[in-house]
């Protein structure tokens, strides 16, 4: 667009003035330390969050006996131990489809993460669209009633306790079912919704529509920036839980979440490489895995098997951070 | 005739709510192993509701399948008595449909008044069956009768008499309201539909929220798991106070407790930090290495606890990192070489770094979006004025984020009795237990040490203290701020 004649008299009024005060404006001596240093802080830090999963997985590529003699430092390497040289391979990931038990720890939590989090998504965005219906059979109490469970807690025991009664224990449901009303999300949702300018609705609502029909062709389109954000965190939580599958899957170990198989893995302390050959049958292939995955391996190359789908997703993640904490600084 | 309208119409008014109410009465209650229809003998576990029961034959089973196997009691009582339960799960979802239908317009109350009908018929023969098992019960061999412990299921007689007022008001119903016309369109009014719609998700919330709560009557009986709540281990107050009593759960106590304050002490007295991390990389220039370090530094707290251990592992332990590197810069030994995550010294510092480590990038964020915010007139302004930079970030960039800061503050403050489980049960070992043992590692471990009625009560304590806590940081924002924070 062509500049006004005032804004370009402005802009050179603005030039002329810092001609005028450049000493002001110039970079000082102390600029350049603070730059530095600050510079160098963040550069640290930054590098201490990377670096760690760099490390993590540079060994899971690198010649297994290179890893075991602490070889592996800063780039992968194979090769025998006289000789090392710079290479990969894949050797481990290969060799981690044939234990069985993570395999099911694998599809348990995809699984369950999948499921559940469209499962919470639909029920936030559902239940989100219904509290911002004025016309609602005592909104405001069941609305209340709802928003109130964020802030008590019974307890771990009672908790317990209470998925034991109602049949949960030992149970893949209980991964999914108490996740799916979850109050944040649906104080976002709803908020979101109610950004959403109304006459769009009413003019739905002149042509006919039921609240259902409104709800998926409006309401659920509309809002599904938010509805992204939630999904992202409730994945992440999905993916991450520990503490579900530690207490209540005590009988049933088919039902460990890949979190769980890796806290025990860390916790293990005997030879691992006999522990985790077990799904894999004949002597022969039993000595072959022990020779090829020693302790260190195993854990540091499941740990990499549970943090490469959160890299995997995190560029898309990163979208959607800033509006979802922004808007949970909203309250509902 | 006016009036006798009206009257009939109160009264039909009356039946509804009774029948409304009857009905949510029954679905509460089927969570509760109070009355429930099936426990016909005392070897069933009077843990068990009705609701579990009726899903799974197996949780009727596990109690009695002793006696079963050595032949002192039939099976069959135990088969029966499922099928009763099951009826009657059935006929109580049917009452729920009537309930539900009768907030429509008459075609749906009469459509309603069928479910509830049947419903509560087919509830009644269910609680009938499971009397059935009863009776099974007593006429079984008399030698092992005081074992089996016949016992009148009360359930059956709750249920019954509740089904039996629902299906004598729905009969009154059916007669008196008018029928419906043919043409007639099975509608509800909006208000209605909507509450309908909702009602699932907040039974949902009612059932993993609410009924938790029902689980703190373990803190008033001697409880071992497997056991059962009777009159007999009733203890009152007994572990509440023996928590202050007795001295070996004293002193645990009171460790646990400095630990908790501890850490969170520190968390809280470093509220800021997250807020100077972004005041410093917002002076960072260059956009793009902002841009690469706010991406880098968020990542750990999409972490897990268990994966920021095996990173742990990784660099700090005895074939970490660390020591293999120094070993090969010849700084130190292979004998030398030492595990950093064992040992009890600074770990309450350790604990804060991994927080601080996991979570700064990412509460950095808000005070990020926060100075965004800031109006940047009033930075060009300072700059006339001759402000330096850290002038500006003094007079500027923080009076414009406290508001922030304080709520986050706050909310710090009254979650200081929530460390959260996971990171102290990944980092936990031999050597740092005593230092680590925070409340919820307190209460967890309670739970495996089958201490139930005592880690209820101590969770009792954490929840309340907590709520309370929360009301008054909002108390002192809304006397300090005049805005609420919950």
């Amino acid at each position: 667009m062509a500049k006004t004649a005032q804004e370009k008299i402005d802009a050179k009024k603005e030039k002329e003035y810092y001609k005028k005060h450049k000493k002001m404006y110039r970079t000082k001596p102390g600029d350049v330390i603070f730059n530095i240093v600050n510079y160098l802080f963040f550069g640290i830090f930054t590098f201490t969050c990377i670096f760690p999963f760099y490390y993590l997985f540079i060994n899971t590529i690198s010649e297994n006996e290179l890893v075991k003699r602490g070889m592996i430092n800063f780039y992968p390497m194979t090769g025998s131990p006289e000789n090392p040289h710079f290479g990969a391979m894949l050797k481990n990931y290969i060799a981690m489809t044939e234990v069985g038990d993570l395999g099911t720890a694998f599809i348990v939590t995809v699984t369950r993460t999948v499921i559940g989090t469209a499962l919470m998504v639909l029920a936030s965005a559902f239940v989100g669209y219904l509290v911002t219906k004025q016309e609602m059979w005592h909104r405001k109490f069941f609305y209340r009633f709802l928003v109130i469970t964020m802030y008590f807690n019974a307890g771990l025991i009672p908790w317990y306790l209470n998925m034991d009664l109602l049949g949960l224990t030992n149970n893949y449901m209980a991964y999914i079912i108490p996740m799916i009303v979850q109050p944040y999300n649906i104080i976002l949702v709803k908020t979101y919704i109610e950004s959403i300018p109304g006459e769009l609705e009413e003019s739905a609502f002149i042509d006919g529509a039921s609240y259902m029909v409104v709800f998926r062709k409006l309401i659920w389109p509309l809002s599904k920036p938010i509805l992204a954000t939630i999904a992202i965190f409730g994945a992440v939580g999905h993916w991450n839980s520990l503490q579900d599958s530690l207490l209540l899957m005590t009988g049933n170990s088919s039902l460990f979440t890949l979190q769980h198989r890796l806290y025990n893995y860390l916790n293990e302390s005997s030879n691992l490489g006999t522990l985790m050959s077990q799904g894999v049958s004949g002597q022969a292939a039993q000595q072959a895995m022990e020779q090829a995955l020693n302790s260190k391996v195993i854990k540091y190359t499941v740990a990499m098997v549970s943090v490469i789908p959160i890299f995997c997703v995190y560029p898309f993640m990163q979208r959607y951070f800033e509006k979802g904490i922004m808007l949970g600084a909203v309250k509902g | 005739m006016k009036e006798e309208k009206t009257e009939k119409k109160s009264l039909q008014g009356a039946l509804f709510v009774i029948i409304r109410a009857l009905t949510v009465l029954t679905v509460a209650m089927i969570f509760f192993p109070i009355a429930n229809p099936a426990k016909v003998c005392g070897v069933i576990s009077n843990k068990i509701s009705l609701f579990t029961s009726a899903i799974s034959y197996n949780s009727l089973l596990p109690s009695p399948v002793r006696i079963i196997r050595s032949g002192q009691m039939d099976e069959m009582v135990i088969i029966i008595a499922y099928i009763g339960v099951l009826i009657a799960f059935i006929g109580i979802l049917g009452i729920a449909a009537g309930a539900c239908c009768s907030l429509g317009n008459l075609k749906l109350q009469r459509l309603g008044f069928i479910f509830s009908a049947i419903g509560s018929v087919v509830e009644i023969v269910g609680c009938v069956i499971c009397y059935v098992a009863y009776i099974e019960v007593q006429n079984g061999d008399p030698r092992f009768l005081k074992k089996i412990d016949p016992e009148v299921p009360v359930g059956v007689f709750v249920y019954g008499i509740m089904a039996a007022v629902i299906l004598i008001a729905t009969i009154v119903l059916i007669v008196t309201m008018p029928k419906a016309s043919k043409d007639m369109r099975y509608e509800m009014e909006s208000r209605f539909k909507l509450f309908l719609m909702f009602l699932p998700f907040a039974f949902l919330a009612f059932l993993f929220s609410y009924l938790p709560l029902y689980g703190w009557r373990y803190a008033f009986f001697d409880y071992q798991s497997g056991g059962t709540l009777t009159a007999d281990n009733f203890a009152g107050l007994k572990w509440f106070t023996y928590l202050f009593e007795n001295k070996m759960v004293r002193s645990d106590v009171l460790n646990v407790m400095k630990n908790t304050l501890g850490i969170s002490g520190l968390n809280v007295i470093t509220t800021w930090l997250p807020m100077i991390f972004a005041v410093f990389l917002c002076e960072v220039g260059s956009m793009k290495f902002r841009r690469f370090v706010q991406a880098f530094t968020t990542i750990p707290n999409f972490i897990s606890w268990v994966l920021v251990y095996a990173v742990a592992l990784s660099i700090f332990s005895t074939d970490g990192f660390i020591n293999t590197f120094a070993v090969q810069a010849k700084l130190i030994t292979q004998n030398e070489a030492k595990n950093y995550l064992m040992g009890d010294s600074l770990v309450w510092v350790k604990m804060w770094g991994w927080g601080t480590w996991k979570g700064i990038g990412w509460s950095a964020i808000i005070y990020i979006a926060g100075i965004s915010g800031i109006d940047q007139s009033l930075y060009e302004a300072a700059t006339v004025d001759g402000a330096g930079r850290f002038q500006k970030i003094r007079h500027i960039t923080l009076p414009g984020l406290l508001p922030t800061f304080f709520v986050l503050l706050l909310m710090a403050i009254a979650g200081i009795l929530s460390n959260g489980l996971d990171q102290y049960l990944v980092f936990e070992n031999a050597d740092n237990h005593d230092k680590m043992n925070v409340l919820d590692l307190y209460v967890y471990h309670l739970l495996g040490n089958d201490q139930i009625p005592l880690s209820t009560v101590v969770g009792m304590f954490k929840s309340v203290i907590s709520i309370v806590l929360l009301f008054m940081a909002n108390g002192v924002s809304k006397l300090l701020r005049g805005e609420s924070i919950v």
